[in-house]
């Protein structure tokens, strides 16, 4: 006879999140580069000190510098970003829900979608100039298209049973687009926001380096035309910081937006 | 209102061209304040009926006719879904307003008439919760009260409790033959379970496989209010013994066929 | 045997040293940063005439389309001389802690000799626009922010009583980009030194408002060393005395000047086609004129500190360097004498 006690298997398989070290581990990163740079391993022209970029933020934070910057490049990128979503998310319910759309713009997205953006700039500039409207229409087109076609994409998927009820509860056509079209394909609207930041930010950097006085991609080209380069970390620290706050911006919008949506 | 169905007729054409006859001349009549079971296997066209009567499928031949009183404002017909179809987004308020907004009541009477609707189907203190933190039960008894709310002259059901367990499915009946006491629309109620279809009609029509046809319709005598008890009445049991004869050798043949699919959900 | 084997090896391994080409260029081959201008010609001289090889050094060419990108590339170590303008870049690299050496004069914006202009959009010329004052509320084209050209724009600005911020200054990052910026009049005038705004009036789109060198003369341009090619003093000397006698060739071909007016030298047209044969510029551009330097290669020592002291209060670099921590004129002085006349 045998008596034997039965052991977890599993064991091995469990992450845990370590929260400490990864903290530990950026801190480590930046202490790790002040020394260095004290030290004197990496020249200080080619690799500013984290204390230092700071202190470059502070000041510049107290003249009122940042404040006109980060003021410019905003405006810029939500005038862009606004009408860009709102061009997309438009095109995108009238694509996915109307089939003589979807066979008129569909073709002409999938054509047009793929050219770089950043590429076009040059050409935007030729058309309206070195001023505010060839940046805005940059970022315009940039945010269009990933919300275009995930707006499409999502309408697409809107369930035909929850349609099918629509219209057995009395819906017509707009009230179905209203009531259940665009409800369902939030979620993917949303993922389109998510991507269409991204590139929104890439080209307002890109735009503010020609013909600008003002914003965080001029200062990075200021900062380098100048070989400033405590500056020009500090305008890198600013585009990451918009990067992120942005994307964490639009989670919570969608968590209150999307309530009913379990992750 | 009584629903009349005259020689109806349902052919589907798939995109090769290949015609598919789903129901074949019914004839048939729904009488006011009647509770009608429609019954049969798989493939028999039951669900298109239904949807034929509510308007959402398009009959190839034949006509549907609603005749008879109707209280001003309220639709013909009201639809209780099988997935429940409750829109993810809205509260549970808010799913039963659905149709009571496409009817253009205004909101204050909506709201009333949408918390008086979901007391009656037992969710009173439910309304603001959405529909995927409710069990799989209480998301029908919402889908009920949604289609209870429009207070239409016909209630059509489209195998309401199938996607729920059995317990649950029993208690629900019940639930609705005690609302249905109150409110008294003629229901016109799909299911492929003899047993529900008994205990809950007045009329069982049964249906027989593609090209669907009327086999019989059978008369339930049972006495009302139905509950637990009834369960075991020998008549009840007799009629469930009588219609399984009659669809048995339909359900093996359905069983070797290929799965046909419901055209409108492609 | 052994002994014998042995012998043969080292004698190859050594001989292959000895007779390897490669090492010995390797030793005189001299990294030099310039731009295509007409300003770099003393440099294109020496090249072309050999005088460099005479005294034992090689200079390889690197091409930039603008003048603070020399001095990156002199900090990345990566020139090891730099014929560049003199940029807010330049400063703010060496108060960044990297080293670099200004050592000779490599063009001086010279009334009546011109170097770099104020060309402005033909349409706008014809329209009125003829003074500086009329640059008020005017968008100006440069290459980069705290170039030679905004040091200029802004002192000009200043000597008739406007500001830098009277006008907007728009870089355009590249000398080809800003003459087009002009061409598709996104600006309304530039700065650009020879041969551009010759080509300009030629090609019908702009038209010379003035050479900036008659409003405002400074020390432009220099001969920069790095750090490390500085403390290699032999070479370093060698390469000067290559620069001198090609500076003085230059001076004495195209720079003279007889009862004040401009007398072509002996060797005038040899040196049009060099310069035109390194810029790519039609001879009649090149003609049009050369800019100034001193015939030794001589700094202007103080203006420099000058230079340091507009940008700082201008805020474009954050403190003024000691003269002494950045201009060497050793050795354009040694080889200046070991020339001799």
């Amino acid at each position: 006879m045998e008596r034997v006690t039965v052991h977890d298997r599993t064991a091995f398989l469990i992450r845990p999140e370590h929260r400490v070290v990864r903290v530990l581990a950026v801190l480590g990163l930046l202490a790790l580069w002040e020394v260095c740079t004290r030290l004197g391993w990496v020249p200080a022209l080619f690799l500013p000190s984290p204390l230092g970029v700071i202190g470059e933020l502070i000041d510049m934070t107290r003249s009122g510098q940042i404040l006109v910057h980060v003021a410019a490049s905003l405006r810029r990128l939500v005038l862009g970003f606004i009408i860009g979503a709102g061009a997309g998310m438009t095109v995108g319910v009238a694509v996915g829900f109307f089939a003589l759309a979807e066979a008129v713009g569909q073709p002409l997205i999938a054509a047009t979608f793929p050219i770089p953006k950043i590429a076009l700039l040059p050409l935007l500039i030729l058309w309206l100039g070195i001023g505010e409207a060839s940046k805005v229409t940059v970022i315009v087109l940039g945010v269009f298209f990933p919300m275009a076609i995930n707006t499409y994409a999502g309408v697409r998927q809107a369930d035909p049973l929850l349609i099918r009820a629509a219209v057995a509860f009395g819906a017509g056509r707009w009230s179905v687009i209203r009531k259940v079209v665009i409800p369902s394909a939030l979620p993917m609207v949303f993922a389109g926001l998510k991507l269409g930041a991204g590139t929104a930010l890439l080209l307002l950097v890109a735009a503010e380096m020609i013909g600008a006085e003002s914003g965080i991609g001029f200062l990075v080209l200021q900062a380098g035309n100048l070989m400033e380069t405590t500056r020009l970390m500090v305008g890198i620290v600013l585009l990451s910081l918009l990067g992120v706050l942005s994307h964490w911006g639009l989670t919570r919008l969608e968590r209150l937006v999307l309530p009913w949506r379990q992750t | 209102m009584r629903v009349i169905v005259e020689r109806l007729g349902k052919v589907y054409r798939d995109r090769l061209g290949h015609a598919v006859t789903a129901l074949d001349a019914i004839d048939l009549e729904v009488e006011p304040e009647e509770f009608v079971a429609v019954l049969g296997p798989s493939g028999c066209g039951k669900s298109t009926l239904l949807g034929i009567i509510g308007g959402l499928v398009p009959a190839t031949s034949g006509r549907i006719v609603f005749e008879g009183e109707r209280r001003p404002g309220a639709p013909l017909s009201a639809t209780v879904f099988q997935e429940f179809a409750l829109f993810p987004w809205r509260t549970a308020q808010a799913n039963v307003e659905f149709g009571l907004e496409e009817l253009g009541v205004p909101a204050a009477e909506r709201a009333r008439r949408a918390r008086g609707y979901l007391e009656m189907t037992g969710l009173a203190g439910f309304e603001r919760k959405f529909p995927h933190q409710l069990s799989g039960g209480m998301r029908q008894r919402v889908g009920l009260a949604r289609a209870l709310a429009v207070e239409p002259a016909v209630l059509l059901m489209d195998e309401p409790f199938s996607a729920l367990d059995a317990q649950t499915r029993q208690l629900l009946m019940e639930e609705l033959l005690a609302i249905w006491g109150r409110t008294r629309q003629s229901i016109v109620y799909v299911t492929h379970n003899i047993q529900e279809a008994v205990f809950m009609a007045d009329r069982v029509v049964v249906l027989s496989r593609r090209p669907g046809r009327i086999l019989d319709v059978v008369d339930i005598g049972l006495a009302r209010p139905r509950g637990e008890a009834q369960l075991a009445d020998p008549a009840l049991v007799r009629a469930v013994e009588r219609i399984w004869r009659l669809i048995k050798s339909e359900a093996q043949a359905a069983l070797t066929e290929e799965q046909t699919r419901r055209p409108w959900s492609e | 045997m052994r002994r014998i084997i042995l012998v043969v090896t080292l004698a190859l391994f050594g001989g292959a040293g000895l007779l390897d080409p490669a090492s010995a260029c390797a030793q005189a081959r001299v990294k030099v940063g310039v731009l295509k201008l007409t300003s770099s010609a003393p440099i294109f001289i020496g090249v072309e005439k050999g005088f460099f090889k005479e005294f034992g050094v090689e200079p390889e060419l690197v091409y930039f389309q603008a003048a603070a990108p020399i001095a990156t590339a002199l900090a990345a170590r990566q020139l090891d001389v730099g014929a560049t303008g003199l940029t807010a870049a330049l400063y703010n690299i060496v108060l960044g802690g990297e080293q670099l050496w200004i050592v000779a004069d490599k063009g001086r914006e010279w009334p009546g000799y011109p170097l770099v202009a104020i060309v402005v959009q033909k349409a706008l010329w014809e329209a009125g626009l003829r003074s500086v004052k009329d640059l008020k509320g005017r968008r100006i084209g440069v290459t980069q922010l705290g170039s030679t050209f905004h040091f200029h724009i802004g002192n000009i600005l200043e000597k008739d009583g406007l500001t830098l911020s009277n006008v907007t200054i728009v870089p355009l990052q590249a000398m080809p980009a800003t003459v087009e910026a002009l061409k598709g009049k996104q600006v309304d005038a530039i700065l650009v030194p020879q041969p551009f705004p010759g080509v300009a009036e030629s090609q019908g789109f702009g038209k010379i408002m003035a050479w900036a060198g008659d409003l405002y003369p400074w020390q432009i341009a220099a001969i920069v060393y790095s750090k490390t090619f500085a403390a290699d003093r032999a070479r370093a000397v060698a390469f000067m005395k290559g620069y001198v006698t090609a500076s003085r060739y230059y001076y004495d071909a195209v720079l003279v000047q007889k009862d004040g007016r401009l007398t072509p030298g002996p060797n005038y047209d040899e040196v049009v086609a060099i310069t035109a044969k390194y810029t790519g510029a039609p001879l009649d551009i090149i003609r049009l004129g050369f800019p100034f330097q001193d015939r030794n290669g001589r700094l202007l020592v103080t203006d420099v500190e000058r230079q340091m002291t507009w940008w700082q209060r201008n805020g474009f670099i954050k403190r003024v360097l000691p003269l002494k921590q950045m201009v060497d004129t050793s050795f354009v002085e040694e080889a200046s004498k070991s020339l001799g006349n």
